[in-house]
């Protein structure tokens, strides 16, 4: 083993030798072989990261950009996206479907996970089935789910009629958020599941036995057993959960065009950012400034992931 | 040992060689012969007739090198692409937009390049004039008119011929939904789309883009959000956009699509019939003008033999009886009086559409850069008006 760590022991033969001048050659080739990774980060994520936050702090118009001349604005960009009513609206509006969305994907993700852990007959081709969701371009379920909410000719309103209800009218400005929330419950429940799935595999079946043996039902083996011992694959689940949906553009973008309740700080961004949505003026700098805000947020969660983590870890 | 310092050195610097050359290689897409052109119609392919036809307009010792992006994304990747010294030689941008291209620096002066500009129609070229300075070709127009069927008519009624007004407008939707059929389809989708097909509504209550805000913007938003009210039209309309407005139609379960002459084969095909839009109080609407200005955006090096290619690129995309092609081609009706008149001779169902064409506005003739901002508040406005319970 040693040998294959250390090759230049084989090449010359002189251990003391390669000892002497090793190190400075195996750190050389440890760089070398970071060294692609590292030029990658540093041109793919590095570089927009601080292109972002240069952005943000220039004011930038579609002119500006093109000579190259825009004016240092500071903190002024910021004080300006802050101080409009509309960035708390839609803060409000990104949480309730951040927040909405994780716990529903999560908690009935969990829930098909425990069920599929029995592995009864065409368990995996059930489970299979589920993971349809997840294949399916966004495109394609969101003009789906688009065309099932539809107020006047949508399968959604057909079977409330069915039932006698009346019809909801899914995609007005009021209710948008509501239907893209549900959309995307639907869209995140099989990522969910197949990670607490792999999740409930690896817990050990004699604790199940042992406490069956000491009398304990269904749900005190689930509170007691699965859910402590699933805690750092529900962690990872829930971080990555909160990126992804944080971040959700395509499904909202289809569904409604982030129109009324329905849009994000993601989507916000994505309009400023390529002059889509009602207006085709292009706002680079508010753009970036939500999407430096965007990133924040995101980074707050994955530290107190980290922390969670390592409290986890102190606790072991 | 030496040796083997020295492959792995050469390891390293090829791995990053490959990643630095994966970097850099979006840039290197020019050469001296080759003429870049790009438009926004992606749905012709490299083995349509108009790929061919714009092909053969390069002159010897030069080839055209063409690309179709969406009309949504055409301007910002000129944008990027003039920032970055790589803009192709010709492109042709929707004409709300032009304001915006010339106050970004991206297209340059047509004539100083030697096209001939002269006699084509002045409200349809208007849009890329800006300070007296024509920064583009705009080969010709389609418009917007309000299509209805006949069969739905009669059953309720309804005279194609009485409709007027909006009053008459009105009644005649009203007649249609009492005898079981569904009203009319429109695309009110956010952004520019739905503005441009909100406009003869506004412009049809004698409103002015100068002073959006006003009786003729409330008529007009109370005007359509009215037929969504009533049921009349769909639901949808505040996300549906002018293909879904008209694939609702061809459904044959409604009365009356407001969509745009590009439709005009399709509605002969189904035997639908077209009125203009009328404006309030009678008369015809004027309809915003749509069609795409041939321009040349700005080069970061300047090529003189390039730019004479470029400029008899262009020529020949408008020069006799090419004009007419590129507006076959495009389903539009040509910028000039007597290639149109060529156009209603062949194809008979060009008739109607030459009035609209003709009254049709330009939606930045008026006012400039600031139709941007107008455009966005229109467009505000009307998702509010559409998405009332």
């Amino acid at each position: 083993m040693s040998f294959n760590i250390h090759p230049l022991q084989d090449s010359d033969g002189s251990i003391r030798n390669s000892k002497k001048r090793g190190i400075h050659s195996t750190t050389l080739a440890a760089w070398g072989f970071a060294m692609p990774l590292i030029v990658y980060l540093a041109v793919f994520y590095v570089t927009p990261l601080i292109q972002n936050i240069f952005m943000s702090l220039h004011r930038f118009t579609r002119r500006t950009f093109v000579t190259g001349d825009a004016p240092w604005s500071g903190i002024q960009v910021y004080q300006e996206v802050l101080g409009n009513p509309k960035f708390w609206t839609i803060l409000v509006q990104t949480l309730l479907f951040v927040v909405l969305s994780i716990i529903f994907q999560y908690s009935l993700g969990l829930a098909l996970a425990v069920f599929f852990n029995q592995n009864f007959r065409l368990s995996a081709v059930l489970r299979g089935a589920f993971l349809v969701p997840w294949l399916l371009p966004p495109m394609i379920s969101g003009t789906i789910w688009q065309w099932m909410m539809d107020a006047d000719t949508g399968v959604i309103n057909k079977v409330i009629g069915f039932f006698g209800g009346s019809p909801i009218w899914w995609l007005q400005a009021d209710h948008s958020l509501w239907s893209v929330i549900i959309a995307n419950i639907w869209l995140g429940i099989p990522f969910n599941m197949v990670i607490l799935y792999s999740g409930l595999q690896n817990i050990n079946q004699d604790l199940y036995e042992a406490a069956s043996l000491d009398g304990c039902n269904y749900w005190q083996r689930f509170w007691k057993i699965t859910f402590p011992l699933l805690k750092p694959v529900t962690m990872i689940t829930l971080l990555l959960g909160f990126v992804y949906t944080l971040k959700t553009v395509d499904i909202i973008w289809i569904m409604t065009k982030g129109t009324g309740t329905s849009r994000t700080l993601a989507t916000w961004a994505y309009e400023m950012a390529f002059g889509k949505g009602t207006s085709a003026t292009i706002r680079y700098s508010e753009a970036s400034v939500v999407g430096t805000i965007l990133i924040a947020i995101a980074l707050i969660f994955a530290f107190a992931y980290l922390r969670a983590q390592g409290s986890e870890r102190s606790k072991q | 040992m030496h040796n083997l310092f020295i492959k792995r050195f050469a390891t390293i610097c090829s791995a990053v060689a490959i990643v630095a050359s994966l970097a850099a290689c979006g840039s290197s897409n020019q050469s001296a012969n080759t003429i870049g052109f790009w438009d926004p119609y992606p749905q012709k392919n490299a083995s349509s007739t108009w790929e061919a036809f714009v092909k053969r307009c390069a002159p010897e010792g030069y080839k055209i090198k063409r690309t179709g992006y969406p009309q949504s994304d055409l301007l910002n990747n000129l944008t990027t692409a003039v920032k970055a010294g790589n803009a192709p030689q010709i492109a042709l941008i929707d004409n709300p937009k032009m304001p915006t291209a010339v106050d970004a620096g991206l297209v340059t002066d047509i004539k100083a390049a030697g096209i001939n500009t002269k006699g084509y129609d002045s409200n349809i070229e208007a849009p890329g004039i800006i300070d007296h300075v024509q920064y583009g070709i705009s080969y010709g127009s389609n418009a917007l008119g309000l299509y209805y069927n006949p069969k739905i008519l009669e059953k309720a009624g309804v005279d194609p011929a009485s409709i007027k007004d909006w009053a008459s407008l009105n009644k005649a939707i009203e007649q249609v939904v009492a005898s079981g059929s569904k009203g009319i389809t429109f695309a009110g989708i956010s952004g520019e789309e739905g503005t441009f097909q909100f406009l003869p509504w506004f412009w049809g209550a004698e409103g002015d883009l100068k002073h959006p805000k006003s009786q003729a913007e409330t008529d007009a938003l109370n005007l359509v959000s009215d037929w969504v009210r009533k049921g009349w039209a769909p639901k949808s309309v505040s996300t549906d956009n002018q293909s879904a407005a008209w694939d609702a139609f061809l459904t044959d379960q409604y009365g009356f699509s407001e969509n745009g002459s590009w439709q005009a084969e399709s509605a002969k095909e189904k035997g639908y019939g077209m009125i203009p839009i009328p404006g309030k109080s009678g008369g015809v609407a004027p309809v915003p003008t749509g069609g795409e200005f041939i321009t040349i955006p700005t080069q970061k090096k300047a090529d003189k033999d390039l730019s004479k290619a470029t400029a008899k690129v262009i020529n020949c995309l408008v020069d006799g009886d090419n004009l007419k092609k590129t507006n076959d081609e495009m389903v539009y009706l040509a910028a000039k009086r007597s290639v149109r008149n060529q156009q209603v001779q062949e194809n008979q169902i060009w008739a109607p559409w030459v009035k609209p064409i003709e009254q049709a506005k330009g939606r930045t003739s008026d006012i400039g850069l600031k139709y941007e901002d107008v455009s966005a508040q229109l467009s505000e406005d009307l998702q509010e008006a559409l998405n009332q319970r």
